[in-house]
């Protein structure tokens, strides 16, 4: 199988003054795979995804997405390209029902705008209806369509974090960006939602995955890259990179006679 | 409170098919060009003609408020200068009606498109900011608009202009002091053609993406929702919409001046939106008619009127924070095996 990247980071740095949230951080992302981010907290993961979606202009380094450059994008103009993602602490469109959150972005293809909906074009008409079915059918792929008339606020949490995951798809993305979630998730949710961001990723989706609970991280990726003083310290196959040294290192400590 | 009137009004338009939907806007729209004849009744206002009344300050005032309402309540862009709009309409009218043979209804279109094009300009300059610095930066534009009005002799300073002429005969009707009840007719048409367009916007793309941008402006530019295009849409329509009422209000009053334009009405405005519940389009409209109509209605007591109408103010927005007719969502909640998963 050919390895074609989807997102390239090349010499990342992103620098808050005097701290260095990321110093150098080279990574590739593989079409298809669910390559996971993980790192001990403040370790700069979050921040990748930060600059990646155009929310931090790097200090240095850039970012390639299918090879181009994504210097001076806009944010709205790099979801349109195909890079969606979540959040780490839920911001759906409260609101807003779930089947309109989904819709909102899918709206980002569509091409009517303010005089079409006023006029009610043929071409506004078809795209509504176009995407409606299509954020419905996102909503039944990820199992919560019966959901879909709820406001979002009034969603059980886990729906809250399916939904920011539907609502992510709904952009149409080459690569979707998840960011911690199965955070507060019980065991048994955890596992339903490997299942589900394998169930993503098998679709043709290539997944980036930010995640804390290592036994979700080992089960689903097919590659792990590690962070630590936003420096990538290891970029492996998770079975080697769970015995890294330097990975067991940065998550618990040096031994005191080591050093 | 448990009864919801925004919700049993709903109810029956859910339950409605197409041919009541029409019926029933039909009626509405019926009832509403035979309000003239409440002048007989209890409604009528003691101290003022209530035809004219009907057209100014209730008429104009409900679709300014439909236009703030897209600004304020749809996409959350607080506009303390909306007033500006209005002034830009009326002066388009005044300066266009005396240099040229143009008459009211062909200036209408020219007022509202140079409405927008100021709402657009001023929007492109000020869509940056966000949130009170938004407010304060609207706020000066509005009296930057009265205050070149008041300086430029050219569009008669002070004194502003007059002998704006009325609009013409139009399909037998005539517009002038005996015939006003024509303008409110008119004022009635647009406030339809409007509540429409921003009822067929709510509910597409428009709609989705100022009620996103509302909620979380950046989720919404990292959703993809080109933001700075959605505020400048939403600036430029609620700017025509107060052009449009700008142009009606010259040709009516006939007479124009900087001090009517004042920031009070900007403020006034933004008072009947959320009054009446932002983002609801009845609301406002609802809203916007109460307190418009209420200071007239109550004129003879004259200096107490406006200390009632602040004292109303408070005990609503207290028993009622969100406004009248709140914006909320109605929820349908199936049952989980409802659904074809």
């Amino acid at each position: 199988m050919s390895k074609e990247v989807v997102l390239e980071l090349k010499n990342l740095t992103m620098q808050f003054g005097g701290v260095k949230a990321l110093n150098k951080v080279n990574l590739q992302v593989n079409k298809g795979e669910i390559c996971a981010l993980i790192g001990p907290n403040g370790a700069g993961k979050t921040t990748v995804f930060n600059v990646v979606t155009g929310v931090y202009v790097p200090t240095e380094g850039e970012v390639l997405f299918q090879g181009k450059s994504l210097k001076g994008k806009n944010r709205h103009k790099i979801t349109k390209l195909g890079i969606a993602r979540t959040f780490q602490n839920v911001r759906l469109f409260g609101e807003m029902t779930a089947l309109e959150n989904v819709i909102t972005a899918t709206d980002v293809h569509n091409k009517s705008g303010l005089m079409g909906a006023i006029f009610t074009t043929p071409r506004s008409r078809r795209e509504e209806k176009a995407s409606r079915e299509k954020a419905h059918e996102i909503l039944k792929f990820i199992g919560i369509d019966h959901r879909s008339d709820q406001l979002a606020k009034n969603l059980p949490y886990g729906d809250q974090r399916r939904l920011e995951i539907a609502r992510a798809l709904g952009t149409s993305p080459q690569i979707v960006l998840l960011d911690e979630p199965a955070a507060g998730f019980n065991p048994s949710e955890k596992k339903a939602l490997a299942e589900l961001i394998v169930k993503i990723r098998d679709r043709g989706y290539t997944v980036l995955l930010i995640e804390h609970d290592m036994s979700l991280i080992m089960g689903i990726s097919d590659r792990v890259a590690v962070l630590d003083f936003g420096e990538k310290i290891a970029d492996d196959l998770p079975s080697v990179v769970q015995n890294n040294p330097k990975v067991i290192e940065a998550y618990l400590g040096v031994p005191a006679d080591a050093s | 409170m448990n009864f919801n009137l925004r919700d049993w009004g709903a109810s029956i338009w859910d339950k409605a098919n197409k041919w009541q939907r029409l019926a029933i806007g039909l009626t509405i729209v019926a009832l509403l060009f035979a309000a003239p004849l409440l002048e007989k009744t209890f409604f009528n206002t003691p101290s003022t003609p209530f035809i004219s009344v009907l057209f100014y300050p209730i008429g104009i005032y409900v679709l300014m408020a439909l236009g703030l309402n897209v600004v304020v309540g749809k996409s959350g862009l607080l506009d303390l200068g909306y007033v500006a709009f209005y002034a830009v309409g009326a002066y388009t009218a005044g300066i266009l009606s005396l240099h040229t043979k143009l008459n009211t209804w062909e200036i209408l279109p020219i007022g509202i498109v140079l409405a927008m094009f100021s709402g657009l300009i001023l929007g492109a300059a000020v869509l940056r900011l966000r949130g009170d610095y938004l407010a304060i930066v609207t706020l000066g534009f509005g009296e930057i608009i009265r205050i070149t009005a008041l300086n430029s002799e050219s569009v008669g300073g002070a004194n502003g202009i007059s002998g704006i002429p009325n609009p013409p005969t139009t399909f037998g009707l005539k517009f002038d002091l005996e015939n006003q009840v024509t303008y409110y007719w008119v004022i009635l048409i647009l406030i339809i053609i409007t509540v429409l367009m921003i009822r067929g916007l709510s509910v597409r793309r428009p709609g989705r993406a100022w009620e996103s941008i509302r909620q979380d402006e950046d989720v919404a530019e990292l959703m993809g929702v080109n933001t700075y295009k959605y505020k400048l849409w939403a600036f430029a329509f609620g700017a025509s919409v107060g052009g449009a009422a700008g142009v009606l209000f010259a040709s009516k009053a006939m007479f124009i001046a900087p001090n009517i334009f004042n920031y009070n009405i900007s403020i006034l405005i933004l008072a009947f939106v959320v009054f009446g519940g932002m983002g609801n389009i009845w609301g406002v409209v609802t809203g916007a008619i109460l307190l418009s109509y209420i200071p007239e209605r109550i004129r003879f007591i004259s200096d107490m009127r406006m200390l009632i109408f602040g004292l109303l103010l408070v005990v609503m927005m207290n028993l009622r924070p969100d406004g009248m007719l709140p914006r909320k969502k109605r929820e349908k909640i199936k049952q989980v095996g409802e659904s074809n998963e």
